[in-house]
C-alpha cells in the first residue's frame, strides 16, 4: 500500500516539470497533466478498498499526530480525490486540443497546479494546511479564467480575485482565532477539545471560516463571482470550475461544520441557505440567453441542493448529497466541454445560435443531451438515483416545514428541466438559417466527452457501484469520534 | 488604559483589517482595491503573530540558558504568518498582473467601466 503523500508529491513535481518538458517540446507539455491525473486516478482508485476499511492516515516528517501535519485518507477524501483526478484526466485530454493557441505551457502547468490543490483539500487534516491547498487551488483558477486575456475573462477574473481573497483572509482570521482558542492547528485535535472551551469565540471563528470557504463554495449570496467566471473562462477550465473547484469548497465547509465543530445548530441554516441557492440558481439560470452563463447558475442551483441535502445530517440524506456531488461533477463536466466546441463553432454564445446543431455535430449534441438530462434527473442517468437520495430522505424527516421545502425544490426541478429542454429544442429541432456541413468536435475531444457519457449511464444504472462507498463516506462525516480516535489513536 | 496595554496588537490588527475592508467597499479604482487587499492581508497577518506573541519573550531556544517558560513567543504563528506572506505576494502580483490587462483592454482603472458582465 502507498502512502496518500503521493497523491499530492507527484501532481507537484509534475506541474513544475511541464515548462522543462515544454522547452523540449510544446505538444508534449500537455500530456503532463494527463500522466498526472492518470497516476492520480490509479492510486486513488487502489487506495479505495483499503480506505474502506479503515482510514489511512499519514503524519508528515515522522512527528506524532497533534504536531505533524496530518493526511487523512478517509472514504470521502480517497472518493473525491478519485473523482478529481477522473475528471481531471478527462478534461486534460480534451485540453490537448482544445487548447491550442496562448500561452499553453503556462495553461498546463496552473491546471496541475490546480488538480494539486483540490486533491490536498481533499486530503488534508490540518486546518492550516487546508488554506494553503485552498490558495493554490484558487490562485491557479483565478489565472486560469483570465487565460484568453480578452475583455470578459480579465474582467471576470479581477472579479473572483477580489471576492476570492477577501475570503481566503476572513478564514485565515478564523483560523487564527482557532488556533488562539486551541493551540493546534490538527483537525482531530481541535474536535476533542470543542467541548473545554467557551462557545462564543468558537461560534465567531466558525462564522468567519465558514464565510471564507462559502465564496468558493458559491453558497448564496457570496457567489456573485461565479457566473461571470464560469462563463469568461475557456470551456476546459469551466468545466474544472464547476465540477472540482466548487465542488472542493463545498466538501472543505462541510468537513468544518461536520468534523471540526460538529456544530448542529447550524444545520438547519444551512439548509435553508443551501434551499434559497437552489431557488436563485435555478430561476436566474432560467432567465439567460447566454448558454455558459445558463449552465453557471445552474451550477449555483445544484450546489444549493447539496448544501441541502449535505445538511439534513442523516446517514441517507448524506449519502444522497455526495451521490448529487458526484453526479454534479459529471453532468456538469461534460456539458462544459460539449458546449466548449458547440461554441467554438458557432462562434457565439448565444442560445440561438445553436440552432440546428444536431446536425452539424451530432455526437456533441448527444453528449450534451446526456448530461443535460442526469442534470434534470431523468432516468437511466446518474442524476436519478442522487436526486431521488435525497427527495426520498428529506420526506423520512418530521416536521412540515421541510416537506413543504421539498415541494418547493422540486418545483425548482422543473424549471431546471425547462430551460435544458429549450436548449436541446434549439440545438435539434430548429433548423439553423443556413444550412452547413457537418463538422464534429476532435476525436480526442469526443474520446473525453463520452468517458463522462459512459460513467453517467453506467452509474446511472447501476447506482450499487458507488452508493457502498458513499455510504461510509457519510457515516465517516457524520462520526466525529471514530474521525478523532483514527487519527489521535 | 490596561485594556489598551494588554490588547494593542489586537486592535492594531482589527484596525487594519477593517482599513482593508473599508477600502474594498468604497473605492473603484483598481489599485485602491489591491492596495486594499493588501492592507486586509497584512493585518490578518499582524492578527496571527499577536496569537502567538508574549511581550518581552524571546526565541524559543531551548539551549540558550537562562530562559524561562514564559519568556519564550509561540513559533508556530510565526511559521503560519510567513506562509501567509507568500501566498499573499502571489495574490498581489496575480492581481497587479490583472489590472495591467485590464487597463490594456479598456484604457482604464475604474470599475465602473467593467459592465460586461452582469446578472
Amino acid at each position: 500500500m502507498v502512502s496518500p503523500v503521493v497523491l499530492l508529491a507527484v501532481p507537484l513535481g509534475l506541474a513544475l516539470c511541464v515548462p522543462l518538458v515544454g522547452m523540449a517540446s510544446r505538444k508534449a507539455a500537455g500530456f503532463v497533466p494527463v500522466a498526472a491525473s492518470l497516476f492520480n486516478l490509479v492510486v486513488s482508485v487502489g487506495l479505495l478498498p483499503d480506505a474502506l476499511e479503515e482510514p489511512i492516515v499519514a503524519n508528515l516528517g515522522g512527528f506524532a499526530p497533534p504536531f505533524a501535519i496530518t493526511l487523512f485518507a478517509g472514504p470521502v477524501g480517497v472518493l473525491l480525490s478519485a473523482l478529481v483526478a477522473l475528471a481531471g484526466l478527462a478534461v486534460s485530454l480534451y485540453a490537448l486540443s482544445y487548447i491550442s493557441e496562448g500561452p499553453t505551457i503556462r495553461y498546463h502547468t496552473l491546471y496541475t497546479l490546480l488538480l494539486v490543490g483540490a486533491t490536498g483539500v481533499v486530503l488534508t487534516g490540518d486546518v492550516f494546511n487546508l488554506f494553503v491547498f485552498f490558495e493554490i487551488l484558487c490562485i491557479s483558477s483565478y489565472a486560469l479564467v483570465a487565460y484568453v486575456g480578452d475583455r470578459a475573462g480579465t474582467e471576470a477574473s479581477i472579479k473572483y480575485l477580489i471576492q476570492g481573497a477577501l475570503g481566503s483572509a476572513l478564514l485565515l482570521i478564523g483560523i487564527g482565532l482557532l488556533y488562539g482558542l486551541f493551540g493546534t492547528l490538527n483537525m482531530a485535535d481541535i474536535a476533542a477539545r470543542m467541548g473545554s472551551v467557551d462557545p462564543g469565540p468558537v461560534f465567531v471563528a466558525m462564522v468567519l471560516i465558514i464565510t471564507g470557504l462559502g465564496v468558493e463554495a458559491a453558497i448564496f449570496p457570496l457567489n456573485a463571482w461565479l457566473p461571470d467566471a464560469h462563463s469568461s473562462a475557456p470551456s476546459s477550465i469551466s468545466a474544472m470550475l464547476s465540477g472540482i473547484a466548487i465542488e472542493v469548497g463545498l466538501y472543505a465547509v462541510v468537513r468544518m461544520v461536520f468534523t471540526v465543530f460538529g456544530a448542529s445548530s447550524m444545520l438547519m441554516f444551512l439548509v435553508f441557505m443551501g434551499f434559497l441557492t437552489l431557488l436563485v440558481g435555478e430561476l436566474c439560470a432560467f432567465a439567460q440567453s447566454n448558454i455558459k452563463r445558463m449552465l453557471a447558475y445552474s451550477s449555483i442551483g445544484q450546489m444549493g441542493l447539496i448544501v441541502f441535502a449535505l445538511a439534513l445530517a442523516t446517514v441517507h440524506s448524506v449519502t444522497g448529497g455526495l451521490f448529487q456531488l458526484v453526479s454534479h461533477t459529471l453532468s456538469k463536466a461534460l456539458l462544459f466541454l460539449a458546449v466548449g466546441y458547440m461554441v467554438y463553432r458557432s462562434g457565439s454564445m448565444e442560445i440561438s445560435s445553436l440552432e440546428g446543431m444536431g446536425r452539424r455535430m451530432p455526437l456533441t449534441s448527444f453528449a450534451f443531451t446526456v448530461g443535460a438530462f442526469s442534470l434534470v434527473g431523468l432516468p437511466p442517468f446518474i442524476g436519478f438515483p442522487s436526486k431521488f437520495l435525497i427527495v426520498r430522505s428529506a420526506l423520512a424527516e418530521q416536521g412540515v416545514l421541510l416537506q413543504v421545502l421539498v415541494g418547493l425544490l422540486l418545483a425548482a426541478t422543473v424549471v431546471e428541466g425547462a430551460y435544458f429542454l429549450r436548449v436541446i429544442q434549439t440545438v435539434y429541432f430548429k433548423k439553423g438559417r443556413q444550412q452547413e456541413a457537418r463538422r464534429e468536435a476532435p476525436a480526442v475531444a469526443l474520446f473525453s466527452m463520452f468517458v463522462f457519457v459512459v460513467l453517467i449511464v453506467v452509474i446511472g444504472v447501476y447506482p450499487n457501484l458507488i452508493s457502498n462507498a458513499l455510504e461510509s463516506g457519510a457515516s465517516e462525516l457524520l462520526e466525529r469520534a471514530d474521525y478523532v480516535r483514527s487519527v489521535l489513536g | 488604559m490596561s485594556f489598551l496595554h494588554d490588547y494593542v496588537y489586537y486592535i492594531g490588527a482589527f484596525g487594519l483589517v477593517a482599513v482593508g475592508l473599508l477600502i474594498l467597499l468604497v473605492k473603484r479604482n483598481l489599485i485602491k482595491l489591491i492596495i486594499g487587499l493588501s492592507i486586509l492581508d497584512t493585518g490578518v497577518n499582524m492578527l496571527l503573530i499577536s496569537v502567538g506573541y508574549i511581550t518581552g519573550g524571546t526565541a524559543p531556544i531551548f539551549s540558550r540558558p537562562g530562559l524561562s517558560e514564559g519568556g519564550m513567543v509561540d513559533p508556530v504563528p510565526q511559521a503560519l504568518v510567513l506562509t501567509a506572506i507568500v501566498i499573499g505576494v502571489a495574490i498581489l502580483a496575480l492581481a497587479l498582473g490583472l489590472a495591467v490587462r485590464f487597463y490594456k483592454n479598456c484604457g482604464t482603472l475604474d470599475l465602473r467601466t467593467a459592465k460586461e458582465l452582469k446578472w
